[in-house]
């Protein structure tokens, strides 16, 4: 029996609650169905370098890859020892995270301040000369993923800390607004609502690229991953190349594969605006106008009054009452600067201290000047941002790598502006907010009296004076049912806003505190999706305490609080997206935990895939990362006792099947290879061959991988049932017409040694001229 | 409900296999895996055995009781003293039935009810005894597969009669 026709018949037909997003599974059938946006049916012709340098972040060896332009030296290996060394005990101590895989990294990067970037429309011009469209804040997005030197944040006790990777994300005013079923109180997600009813009427350009650098949609995540899959299956020397350099930390599980590291990437950038967490809220505004402005007093005024009363005041539920941070951006080329100095000391006497003079050169920078520098690419877009590009990058038909260059003189400038702002302006302001906030508001609420009130209010005493004015369906709650938001002055929003920047500033101890207060409030004014967003977090930030936490305690909490948080995005509020941010952060998180976490993080991964709130990559994936759970589960003795290596090979031979379904074979024969090698580890190692059933599934699905990989040898092998294989060929080449090479192997050419040569022989049997810029991939 | 009786010996090697349906409820006792699956039940039996592993040091009792759940499938397990595991693996019938009221008491719907659990421990009860009277016999030596039509049918009817 061949698993072709396998419909997964194993998993339940159809759960209540499960997305549409979850499609049939049939060998072979994806490239006709999912991926049905027109991604997936553009040609894979152009892949010149400009191409494959977008695919880096995963076609690259980890170890190599620097994420920060400084480059750090230190390899990956190291670090990765000292992280498993570190967790052999139950609920030990975690130690610091410091790779970039590491989901606590990964964390403390994807939730940080966002600053919003209003400028005027001569400081548009100015960038626009410099070469970028998007105006000011697509220049200083990726300097604020990473912050030049040390930030110190100081806690809610008064204890200072330095974070080394503190990272701001630089927003344009009014990004992230949540379109589709927004709330009716705003004007904006009105607006939205009307251009998603008719189509025929023309969407304006900045309305679609603002929705483009908006995540928080399943979909396009899956379609991006796809697409970095699909680009290693077509090159797979150099996922090979990166297979070998990783060979003896493969059998780490602390190392996720890359297409997993980017799949959480994406699911945490491009965090959408929403009133039930205030992360992607503005913590500050930086209102820019150049030094061209005739009248830039006047102006930073009206871009003030926008920002706040106009056209671009941000909906109802966001607290309006944000720094606000003025730059002057000096022209260098074309303007004086004294005068510009004299307008920055006229700005400095109107606006107080949250002044910036940001000198840049005006004109366009290309890669052949002298101090010319690429600018660097960011880390935390959005997935249809990421798509949107790959796909003009494939278009173009040159082969010349165009990317954006700045001057050197400007990256300093900018970097400088960038560090000033958050250590001088920002982190302090948010520092007085927390204090504040905890102060006037939530320490009351946490004393005596608070609870009282919290009690008077479950059980209705008195305060009825106040229940007529608050509509119809709440008592005397704060929370407005019929829009489905809290005033951003009620006490829960002021605190929902205090815990979140604790989260930001990563002081977890408060956010958690803050957070658990947040359930109780949330679940008695049944305001379902903060009450989910406010478990989902209180359960992160007490994952992110670095304090042991015994069984019992996880199972009364961050037990209590993943099932509540999910039952709720799932069942209440069908937000899939939440509840696989919940779910995959409280699975990974308690998978560093070692020990009988891992069990439990193995079982909120297999909860995400029962829900089916991904799709057929993250399936795959997700699989992938619950064998991954249950390899991290040490034994003890030299029996292994208590290791859970039969679990984790079964979710690898699951894993592979999956991919093997969608077509990605280099990932399949990886796991089979990793399968292969967990039942090697048992002590008697041919068990599972006396299962008849089971050894003939894994047989064949290591022969249809062979033969996926190498097809001649299927063809010219004696083997047994033929006709059988060389139907599950037939189909297999089905799908993969996007894909020339393949069908040219397929095609009985003379057998071809080795792998890497493949491709480039189907490029030429195809006669197509723009291949043999490909063959420069392979050296 | 479907189940898959399995007896796994101490080199983890199958022994004894048989797959039946329930029998109570109007249930025609035949077993309703897909037939695609039907190599699920063995690895999900296989990956249990971790389980077993650890849970078997726990308590001194023969019957561990559900030990582990893959999806809809529920693994019950019970080691005779020559560390030879009985597993059952029991996957309720996709609650698509109308009559809920009734079936919520029954065992079909509830695989981790008390009810379910004594009825499974009263079937492991039986198989033990035939189990023992069946490996009694002098040409029979350890780890060695069962092929007995006898012990099958005592462990049809045991099935029967209890599941």
């Amino acid at each position: 029996m061949t698993p072709s026709s396998n419909a997964s018949p194993f998993e339940p037909a159809d759960s209540p609650g499960s997305s549409s997003l979850r499609l049939p599974k049939l060998r072979g059938s994806l490239d006709s169905q999912s991926m049905s946006s027109s991604i997936s049916t553009l040609p894979y012709r152009n892949s010149n370098a400009s191409v494959s340098s977008l695919f880096a972040s995963t076609s690259t060896p980890t170890g190599s890859r620097s994420v920060s332009p400084s480059g750090n030296g230190t390899p990956s290996r190291m670090m990765s020892g000292s992280v498993f060394g570190g967790l052999s005990g139950d609920g030990n101590q975690l130690s610091p995270a410091d790779r970039p895989e590491d989901p606590r990294s990964l964390i403390t990067q994807a939730f940080v301040p966002h600053i919003a970037v209003h400028t005027s429309v001569d400081t548009k011009e100015l960038v626009k000369d410099k070469g970028f469209k998007g105006g000011l804040w697509e220049l200083l997005r990726p300097f604020g993923e990473r912050i030049q030197g040390k930030v110190t944040v100081r806690d809610s006790v008064g204890a200072g800390k330095t974070w080394e990777d503190f990272a701001v994300r630089f927003v344009e005013l009014g990004d992230g607004l949540e379109l589709p079923e927004a709330v009716s109180g705003s004007r904006k997600s009105a607006e939205g609502r009307i251009v998603a009813a008719n189509g025929t009427k023309p969407i304006p350009g900045s309305v679609i690229a603002k929705r483009m650098r908006t995540g928080g949609d399943i979909t396009p995540i899956e379609t991006l991953v796809d697409r970095h899959l699909s680009y290693a299956e077509e090159f797979p020397s150099m996922s090979g190349e990166e297979f070998f350099n990783l060979k003896d930390s493969q059998r780490s599980p602390d190392v996720p594969s890359p297409f997993y590291t980017l799949y959480l990437r994406r699911l945490l950038s491009g965090l959408p605006l929403a009133p039930h967490e205030t992360f992607s809220h503005p913590v500050a505004c930086v209102i820019a106008i150049s030094s061209r402005n005739t009248n830039p007093i006047e102006t930073l005024r009206n871009l003030y009054d926008e920002s706040s009363r106009g056209a671009k005041r941000l909906p109802l539920w966001v607290n309006n009452e944000y720094l606000r941070y003025y730059v002057l951006v000096h022209d260098e080329e074309r303007d004086d600067i004294t005068k510009s100095m004299t307008l920055f000391e006229q700005m400095k006497r109107h606006f107080g201290l949250h002044c910036h003079l940001l000198r840049l050169r005006s004109s366009e920078c290309v890669a052949t000047d002298d101090d010319s520098i690429q600018l660097p690419r960011c880390e935390w877009l959005a997935a249809p941002e990421e798509l949107a590009e790959i796909q003009t990058r494939e278009s173009q038909e040159d082969i010349e790598i165009s990317y954006p260059c700045i001057y050197e003189s400007d990256t300093t400038a900018i970097k400088t502006f960038i560090r000033e702002m958050v250590t001088q302006s920002i982190v302090p302001s948010m520092e007085r907010c927390v204090v504040t906030w905890n102060d006037q508001v939530a320490s009351r609420r946490r004393g005596i009296s608070g609870r009282f009130i919290s009690m008077s209010k479950k059980w209705a005493f008195g305060g009825s004076s106040r229940s007529s004015s608050n509509g119809p369906t709440s008592s005397n709650s704060n929370y407005d049912a019929l829009q489905g938001f809290y005033r951003p002055d009620a006490p829960e929003a002021v605190m929902r806003k205090l815990a979140d920047y604790a989260f930001m500033l990563r002081d977890w101890k408060l956010a958690y505190s803050t957070y658990d207060l947040l359930r109780t409030d949330f679940n008695n004014d049944k305001a379902w999706k903060y009450h989910a967003a406010a478990n989902e977090m209180a359960a992160v930030s007490q994952l992110m305490m670095p304090q042991a936490i015994s069984s019992k305690v996880r199972s009364e909490t961050i037990d209590q609080m993943l099932e509540t948080s999910s039952y709720s995005y799932i069942t209440r509020c069908g937000a899939t997206y939440g509840a696989l941010r919940s779910l995959a952060l409280g699975m990974e998180l308690l998978r560093l935990r070692g020990g009988s976490a891992t069990e439990d993080a193995a079982r909120w991964g297999t909860r995400l895939l029962e829900n089916k709130v991904v799709g057929v990559v993250g399936d795959a994936l997700f699989k992938e990362r619950v064998s991954a759970c249950y390899a991290s589960k040490k034994g003890a003795g030299s029996e292994l006792w208590g290791s859970r290596t039969r679990k984790s090979a079964l979710w690898s031979i699951l894993a592979a099947d999956a991919w093997l379904t969608l077509g990605k074979i280099q990932q399949s024969k990886q796991r089979v290879e990793e399968a292969n090698g967990k039942y090697g580890m048992l002590t008697n190692q041919d068990s599972l061959s006396h299962f008849a059933h089971a050894n003939e599934f894994l047989e064949a699905l290591q022969r249809e991988v062979q033969l996926a990989l190498y097809p001649e040898s299927g063809i010219e092998g004696p083997g047994q049932g033929d006709d059988l294989i060389d139907t599950s060929i037939g189909e297999e080449s089905e799908a993969f017409v996007s894909r020339p090479h393949r069908r040219s192997v397929m095609g009985q050419v003379a057998p071809l040694a080795n792998l890497e040569s493949a491709p480039l022989h189907g490029a030429l049997l195809e006669g197509n001229g723009e291949e043999t810029p490909r063959a420069d991939q392979f050296e | 409900m479907s189940y898959y009786f399995a007896i796994i010996g101490t080199q983890d090697n199958p022994l004894f296999e048989y797959e039946f349906g329930t029998s109570k409820q109007g249930g025609d006792g035949i077993a309703r895996f897909p037939e695609q699956a039907r190599h699920m039940n063995q690895f999900i039996v296989h990956s249990s055995l971790d389980i077993v592993e650890e849970v078997q040091w726990g308590g001194g009792q023969m019957y561990l009781k559900c030990i582990d759940r893959f999806y809809n499938n529920y693994v019950s397990c019970f080691i005779t003293g020559g560390n030879v595991k009985f597993f059952l693996l029991h996957a309720p019938s996709q609650p698509a039935v109308a009559n809920t009221t009734r079936a919520s008491t029954s065992i079909a719907a509830n695989p981790t009810s008390p009810q379910t659990e004594e009825a499974i421990k009263q079937f492991f009860a039986e198989v033990y005894e035939n189990w023992v009277k069946t490996i009694m016999n002098p040409f029979y030596q350890v780890n060695m597969e069962v092929k007995s039509p006898v012990f099958r049918g005592r462990v049809a009817a045991a099935g029967k009669k209890y599941l």
